[in-house]
Order: structure tokens, then C-alpha cells, then sequence
């Protein structure tokens, strides 16, 4: 039998009752934008990736089974695809240790220290259209600022964009030069907010800097090193608008050097629509959400052994 | 006594004292940096000198740092006009995109704050299934709707609109609701409670009494927010490609089809669209530097 409220009670329920439609009320908004934009779609591309939709019109869709992975994994141009993108997360240790080494020589009494900061941020607020459209015209093999230079030293025009090997090393160079401001940013602060009274103890004793910086300074920023490996790493793993640009006018540049999976993605949801499929593009998408879900888990078990917080 | 010897021994050390030793350190560490900071400028002046060049100069396979043939503003005049055969300009994406955009970030932003402010400030049953869900959202890599998203989109006949780029924007984001949620639990409760006592309602106190003391957070959200849909490529290439809402990445994109080697238009195209992002950057920094350290867990 249920209990009788007293008067009191009842009140309160209605008030609890109503701080919690109240705060409902606010806070409910993201959730139903995650659920309508995020969540519908997460579930329908997982139906997606089992059927042959070769049109925009979802009834159209059969389901085909595991075919549209089965033929993902028969084709060289997935496999090229992979490489040429783990290749590209190369740009992720650069970047880090660049940006640590910058960050280490800022962190020390400078007069022009903000100039720097300010400088060496400039390329991440910049638009990556821009920045790729302006490395290509330095990289122009005749007329371009780089083998100009190179040329005044007496050394002979590298096809900087035409060939694909360096093509390769070129969108390197440019992700390097894009991504190095963000780290230097993170480390600086995080050197910054590491209590002086540590080296000073470490100095009683003697140690010299890099016993310093390997057993004083590494710790002390490990959660950042951390958060910098795995943004790093998703970052690179979709890396696609400097390609479509840098790649241009040849369909992935030349001998397909700037085809990444993103880039094999967007081509097989526009151009190849008719022979592949959006279910083919659905299951690419899921390939590599899982590479990117088991990167964050993996460097969340590893991260144990080297990560500390305080 | 072991510090005397030390102390000796510095004394007589070798030809630099320590004072030396510093001025020489900073010296080097200067010239590394200003390295560095060069590598990052340069880009920068070789854009802005090659669009005030004739095609003719820019086309010599002998760079020259100094415009020879004296200052052409041509190309700006072609990027700012609207083109004849394309019809398509640098300025009318620019405008779409600043129209496109501005909604999108002010209420995504408001929205996402209001949540924040509830989750921090109300407390209310349920509150921690919202914020588990909303920082589980910002571990999904975002690629993975492309493909559903732009069917349900395309279903909805809203290809060639710019709907897909405002309407998921105005819900606002779980990034932007960490970094207010963080800000607001900083703020006192006293404050709250004063302004409830006085008769305002929950939506009343985050409106009158919260917004006007989070100045700081939120311009630096606005500004990650807009900055990042200004510069967006995909999303615009995806939905409005074959539009007219051709937006200022996509008119940058297609200046360098339309202009093949004609690269001090493409290059002064690259201005004009850095140009006020690099301006806002120059004055707001410290909202920026500030921003992006808190979102990654340091505290600024």
C-alpha cells in the first residue's frame, strides 16, 4: 500500500519536480542537437555500410551483407589510401617535439617573448585553403619562392608536386608548418604552470639540464604531451582539404601520393556515387572511426606508464 | 665548504662568467626563434608581394622580393568584382559566409552556455547523464556522419541550401559546453543565490546575471567557433558546391581552377581572406591563447 504524503512532502516533490523540468528545460538543447544531427545518422550508417545505395534516394537501398567491406579490402586504391594517411601522421612527432623544443626556448625570461607567441600561432587561425593555394605557389617548380632559392645555391629545381615522393615530403612540410603553433601554445602553458621550487631542488642536487628536462620536466607535462598525441593523431588521420587542393588539377596527385582516406571517402560519395556507392563510403567511414577509436583507447592504456597527473 | 669550491670554481672558469653565459644563451636562443618566426612570416610577405605583381612578373622563373614593375592592384580589383564568366567573387563569399555563420555561432554559443550554466549552477536530477552523454558526443570522429547526414539532407531536398551548415549549429556543441561548464563552476554560488532571493528564475539569472559576467569565455568561444566554420572547406564543398551560396573557402577554391597560373589573383584572393581573420587574431590574442589552453585541460 502506498504511503500517504503529508502536505509537506507533497511540496516538496512538486518543487524538486519542478527544478528538475526547469533545469531540463536548459540544459536538454545540445542533447537534442547530438540526437537529431548526431545520433540518427551514427545509427543509419551503420544500416548503410550493408547495403548498395548507388543514388542519393535511401529507398533505393538493398542490403548486400558484409560485401561493401569484402570489397574495401580488395582494393589497392583503399590500401594506397591508408598509407599515404599513416604516412601523413608523421607530421605528428614533428610537430610535437618542434613545437616542445620552441616551446622549451620560449619558456625562459625573453624580451620579445610575446612577438613570438603571437607569430608562431598565426597558421593555426588560418584558413587551410589559403595556406595550401599559397604553398603550392612557393612549391611551383619554375616559378615558386623554394627551388628559386634553391636554384641561387647552385642546386637544380626540385618537382616538388609532380613528383610523388616529394609531393609526399611537400604536404608534410605543410602540415608541420600548420600544426607546430597549436603545440607550442599547449606546452608553453604547460611549462609555464610548473612550480619553479622543483628545478630549484633539482639544482641543490645537482642534476644537470637534461637530467632536468628527461626526469623533471617530461613528467610535469605528460597530460599535455598525451592530449597533443591523440589530436594530433585524429587530426592526421583525416587530413583532406590540403590534399584536394595540393593534388589538383590530377584526381590524388601524382601517382595517387595525396590520396588519404578522407579524400578516398569524400571522391567515393561525389565522383565514384554510380560505381561504388554510399554504402562503400559508409563502411570507409566506419574503418576509420574504428582506427581512430582504437588509437584513443590504445593511448589510453598506454598512457598508464608514462602519463602522471598530480 | 662545498659550496665555496663551487663558487670558486666559477670564479676562475673559463673565458665566459655567468653573466656571459646568459647574454650568449639568449643571444642563440633569439636567433633560433627569429629562425623560426621567419619560417612562419615569410609565406606570408611572398603571398602579399606576388599579388601586387603583373602575371607577367610572377610568371619570370626569377623570383623577385620587390615587385620590379612597380605596384599593380589589378588582381584586386578582379577579386572583389564579381567575374564575368563565373560570376562568383571573393566578396559575395566572404558576405555569404559571414551571414551564413554569425547565426549559427551566436546561438549555438548562447544554447550551448545555457545547458553549461544548468549543469553547473542547477541542480537538478539528471544532470550528470546529460553531461556523461555530451562528453561521450565529442569522442565520435566526426567523418563517420558524413555519409548518413548528407542522405538525410539530401532526402529533405536541403542540397544546395546552406540548412545542413546552420540548423545542427544552432543546438550547440559539447566542446563549447566543457569550456563554459569549466567557467561557470568557477563563478560563486552566493552570486546565484542573491539573484534567485531577488526573484529571478533560473533562465533569468543565467540571461541577466551569468552572461554579462562570462565577457571573457564567451568571446573566446565565439571566436574558436566562427573561426572554425569560416574556414570550413567540407561542409561547403559537400552541400553548396553546385549553388549560389558560394562561400569565401569555395570561391578560394575555385579562383585557383578559374585563374590557372594566374597566381597573383589566386594569391591576392588568399589576402583577402586571411586578412580579417589575421586582423581579429591581432586583437584579440589573448582570447584565443587563453581559450585554446583551458579546452585542453590547462589551466590558462
Amino acid at each position: 500500500m502506498k504511503k500517504e504524503l503529508t502536505p509537506f512532502e507533497k511540496a516538496h516533490r512538486r518543487k524538486l519536480l519542478k527544478t528538475d523540468l526547469a533545469g531540463w528545460g536548459m540544459a536538454v538543447w545540445p542533447l537534442v542537437g547530438f540526437f537529431l544531427f548526431g545520433f540518427l545518422p551514427l545509427v543509419l550508417s551503420v544500416i548503410l555500410s550493408f547495403t548498395d545505395l548507388k543514388s542519393y534516394r535511401l529507398s533505393e537501398a538493398s542490403f548486400i551483407g558484409f560485401d561493401n567491406y569484402r570489397s574495401l579490402f580488395s582494393d589497392p586504391n583503399f590500401f594506397l589510401a591508408i598509407k599515404n594517411t599513416l604516412f601523413y601522421c608523421l607530421s605528428m612527432p614533428i610537430s610535437l617535439v618542434l613545437g616542445l623544443f620552441i616551446a622549451t626556448l620560449l619558456n625562459r625570461q625573453l624580451k620579445g617573448k610575446k612577438f613570438y607567441r603571437t607569430v608562431f600561432f598565426i597558421p593555426y587561425v588560418c584558413s587551410v585553403v589559403a595556406v595550401a593555394a599559397m604553398w603550392k605557389w612557393m612549391f611551383n617548380t619554375d616559378y615558386g619562392i623554394i627551388n628559386n632559392v634553391i636554384r641561387f645555391f647552385g642546386g637544380a629545381g626540385i618537382p616538388w608536386l609532380t613528383d610523388p615522393h616529394w609531393f609526399r615530403i611537400s604536404m608534410l612540410i605543410i602540415l608541420v608548418w600548420s600544426n607546430t603553433g597549436f603545440n607550442i601554445i599547449l606546452f608553453q602553458a604547460a611549462l609555464a604552470n610548473i612550480s619553479k621550487s622543483y628545478y630549484e631542488s633539482a639544482d641543490i642536487e645537482g642534476a644537470n639540464i637534461f637530467q632536468k628536462f628527461f626526469h623533471l620536466t617530461l613528467p610535469a607535462i605528460s597530460p599535455t604531451t598525451f592530449y597533443i598525441v591523440i589530436m594530433g593523431l585524429i587530426g592526421s588521420l583525416q587530413v583532406y582539404t590540403q590534399m584536394q587542393v595540393m593534388a589538383n588539377p590530377a584526381p590524388f596527385g601524382p601517382d595517387k601520393a595525396g590520396l588519404t582516406l578522407v579524400f578516398y571517402l569524400v571522391y567515393v560519395m561525389r565522383d565514384g556515387l554510380t560505381s561504388m556507392g554510399m554504402g562503400l563510403a559508409a563502411a570507409l567511414a566506419w574503418i576509420l572511426a574504428a582506427a581512430i577509436c582504437l588509437i584513443t583507447v590504445f593511448n589510453f592504456f598506454f598512457s598508464k606508464k608514462w602519463v602522471h597527473y598530480d | 665548504m662545498e659550496n665555496l669550491v663551487i663558487e670558486g670554481k666559477k670564479a676562475h672558469g673559463p673565458l665566459l662568467g655567468e653573466k656571459g653565459k646568459r647574454i650568449l644563451f639568449d643571444v642563440l636562443t633569439n636567433m633560433i626563434l627569429i629562425f623560426f618566426a621567419l619560417l612562419v612570416l615569410i609565406p606570408f610577405y611572398i603571398i602579399l608581394i606576388t599579388s601586387v605583381k603583373t602575371n607577367l612578373e610572377a610568371s619570370n622563373p626569377e623570383f623577385s622580393l620587390f615587385p620590379k614593375n612597380g605596384f599593380h592592384f589589378e588582381s584586386y580589383k578582379n577579386v572583389l568584382s564579381l567575374h564575368p564568366l563565373i560570376g562568383r567573387s571573393i566578396l559575395k563569399g566572404f558576405l555569404t559566409t559571414l551571414w551564413i555563420n554569425i547565426l549559427p555561432t551566436v546561438v549555438g554559443l548562447f544554447v550551448s552556455a545555457m545547458s553549461a550554466f544548468a549543469l553547473a549552477k542547477v541542480k537538478f536530477r539528471g544532470r550528470n547523464f546529460i553531461f556523461s552523454v555530451m562528453m561521450l558526443t565529442m569522442m565520435i570522429p566526426s567523418i563517420i556522419t558524413l555519409t548518413p547526414s548528407y542522405l538525410i539532407y539530401s532526402e529533405l531536398d536541403w542540397i544546395g541550401t546552406p540548412l545542413p551548415l546552420i540548423l545542427p549549429g544552432l543546438f550547440g556543441s559539447g566542446s563549447c559546453l566543457f569550456f563554459m561548464r569549466q567557467y561557470f563552476l568557477g563563478l560563486p554560488d552566493e552570486l546565484i543565490e542573491a539573484a534567485r532571493i531577488d526573484g529571478l528564475k533560473n533562465f533569468g539569472v543565467y540571461v541577466r546575471i551569468v552572461l554579462p559576467l562570462s565577457k571573457p569565455a564567451l568571446i573566446s568561444q565565439f571566436l574558436i567557433i566562427f573561426i572554425g566554420r569560416y574556414n570550413d572547406y567540407l561542409g561547403p564543398l559537400l552541400y553548396l558546391a553546385n549553388s549560389d551560396y558560394y562561400t569565401l573557402q569555395l570561391a578560394l577554391w575555385n579562383n585557383l581552377g578559374t585563374f590557372i597560373n594566374d597566381w597573383p589573383i589566386i594569391m591576392a584572393g588568399c589576402v583577402v581572406a586571411l586578412a580579417p581573420l589575421l586582423l581579429i587574431y591581432l586583437c584579440m590574442q589573448k582570447y584565443f591563447l587563453k581559450g585554446i589552453a583551458i579546452s585542453s585541460g590547462i589551466k590558462g
